[in-house]
């Protein structure tokens, strides 16, 4: 068996995440991002698409990583998870690939910085190790409180 | 300069072999000198070319050579003569000289001389020194064809002098032609290099005038030139927008990829033969991305050249404001000589 895999950058590292989590990718700049008074410091605030309001998170404020703005290449990854209503910020994404469960390693839990249950694992393609995530537990409600009147 | 026979300057000359007694004295004042002396000395005169033939009226001629001696063809060709002689023997000394006339009178020559060349002559004297021999003039009224009584009376005349007398009022009337010939020599040389220095003036003016011109035409074409070799950097600026916006195309058509790809892995097996479509699309855009990058170079390297035109331009427009600005000093200064030159060549013609 295999998996598909969207591939991104985060501060010069490589992630991926599950196609099938995907709903689609796009350009941050062709969006404005509108604040939400009171949200969490990872929510960068929420857009815009096709007449449907969506969340982003901020992915690098998220792992506590350097804060970047937002440029040329930045991308928002939306999700099929929490109703398809959230989105993250990465710097770019950079590839579609297919990895073989044998290229996939579980990772143990001792040297994870960030939160383990945000990993899935590691992906590896020849020489490129790829941190591949568990969007499911990224976006948990226990950590988000829903915002009144909305979500359930 | 006075030591050459010609005076040379740039585009003139003073040829001192073709300088004639009338254009060193004035003849009217030198009649009028002569007529006085004459007068005044009691010494007939009169002034003649180096050919022998005269350029003023005899001044104060006896009623001998006057009435007689000349009356005659014979009589009129032995005076010339004599007078040729006479001068002949000046020229050579370059002194006045006194001598006997063929008629037996005393007479003097006095040279007119220019940069030791032989302009004219004074000739004069109808003098005696002694009273007058009865035989002697009877003899040459008879060899000339005058009437001998009358022609010996006539030569009692002739005002005795003593031998220095004649040689002073000679030689008075040689210092005073020579000066005066010397003085207007002197003064033709000093209006000739006025007139050369005059017409350098007007010609460096008038180059200079040329030169202003040229500069200002030079300047001209350069700032064209500037604006012109902006005009590419508009350009440039233009090409820059329109890869951006391919650019942007590329960019969007690699998402159109991306989330093509992601479409074609969900729809699983059947998404297969979409997801190689999906992957070409984004090669396709990468490629376009790279071509917009190439063209940015070349875009970016035609700035800098510009850039550096532009600046080598204003550079040259510099230095030519800086030429402009020098010939406009030297065309003032050249303004003030020619003016100078005009006064100069006012106080030569009148000197």
């Amino acid at each position: 068996m295999s998996i598909q895999l969207v591939v991104f950058a985060l501060n010069k590292e490589e992630y991926g995440i599950d196609v099938s989590a995907v709903n689609g990718i796009l350009r941050a700049k062709k969006f404005a991002i509108k604040n939400i008074p009171g949200s969490s410091k990872d929510f960068d605030g929420m857009i815009n698409v096709r007449g449907k309001v969506n969340y982003v998170l901020n992915l690098r404020s998220k792992f506590g990583l350097e804060h970047a703005e937002r440029d040329e290449e930045s991308k928002f990854i939306m999700l099929n998870v929490n109703e398809g209503s959230t989105g993250w910020i990465v710097d770019e994404v950079t590839d579609i690939v297919k990895i073989e469960d044998a290229d996939l390693q579980s990772v143990p839990q001792l040297i994870c910085g960030i939160n383990a249950n945000y990993l899935k694992g590691i992906g590896q393609i020849g020489d490129r190790m790829i941190i591949i995530l568990n969007p499911d537990n990224i976006l948990t409600l226990d950590e988000y409180p829903v915002i009144e009147g909305h979500g359930a | 300069m006075s030591n050459n026979q010609q005076v040379q300057t740039m585009g003139r000359s003073v040829d001192v072999s073709n300088v004639k007694l009338s254009d060193v004295i004035d003849l009217n004042f030198l009649q009028k000198f002569q007529d006085d002396f004459a007068k005044g000395v009691g010494l007939a005169s009169v002034t003649v070319d180096p050919d022998g033939n005269p350029v003023t009226n005899p001044s104060s001629y006896i009623r001998f050579c006057r009435d007689y001696t000349h009356s005659t063809d014979a009589g009129d060709k032995r005076c010339a003569e004599s007078h040729r002689k006479g001068g002949e023997e000046a020229a050579r000394t370059g002194r006045p000289v006194v001598y006997e006339c063929h008629a037996g009178l005393i007479d003097f020559a006095a040279p007119i001389m220019l940069e030791g060349r032989l302009i004219g002559t004074i000739l004069g004297g109808q003098v005696l020194t002694k009273a007058p021999e009865e035989e002697k003039y009877r003899r040459i009224a008879k060899e000339i064809g005058v009437d001998g009584d009358e022609y010996v009376e006539a030569s009692k005349e002739a005002r005795i002098l003593s031998k220095e007398s004649i040689e002073a009022a000679a030689n008075v009337l040689f210092i005073v032609a020579n000066s005066m010939s010397q003085a207007a020599y002197q003064q033709m040389k000093l209006k000739t290099v006025v007139d050369t220095l005059s017409d350098s003036a007007h010609q460096i003016s008038a180059t200079m005038q040329e030169l202003a011109a040229s500069a200002s035409t030079v300047s001209n074409n350069q700032n064209e030139l500037n604006s012109e070799i902006k005009n590419v950097n508009i350009v440039t600026g233009k090409i820059d927008e329109v890869m951006d916006f391919i650019k942007d195309i590329a960019d969007e058509t690699r998402l159109l990829g991306l989330n093509a790809a992601i479409e074609a892995a969900r729809a699983g097996e059947a998404g297969l033969g979409f997801s190689v479509v999906a992957q070409e699309i984004r090669n396709l855009s990468a490629d376009s991305k790279q071509t917009v990058g190439k063209i940015k170079e070349l875009t970016t390297i035609i700035k800098d050249s510009v850039d550096n035109t532009v600046r080598m331009g204003n550079d040259t427009t510099a230095t030519i404001e800086q030429q402009a600005a020098a010939i406009e000093q030297v065309t003032a200064s050249i303004v003030e000589i020619s003016t100078l030159t005009e006064l100069l060549s006012e106080l030569a013609r009148k000197a």
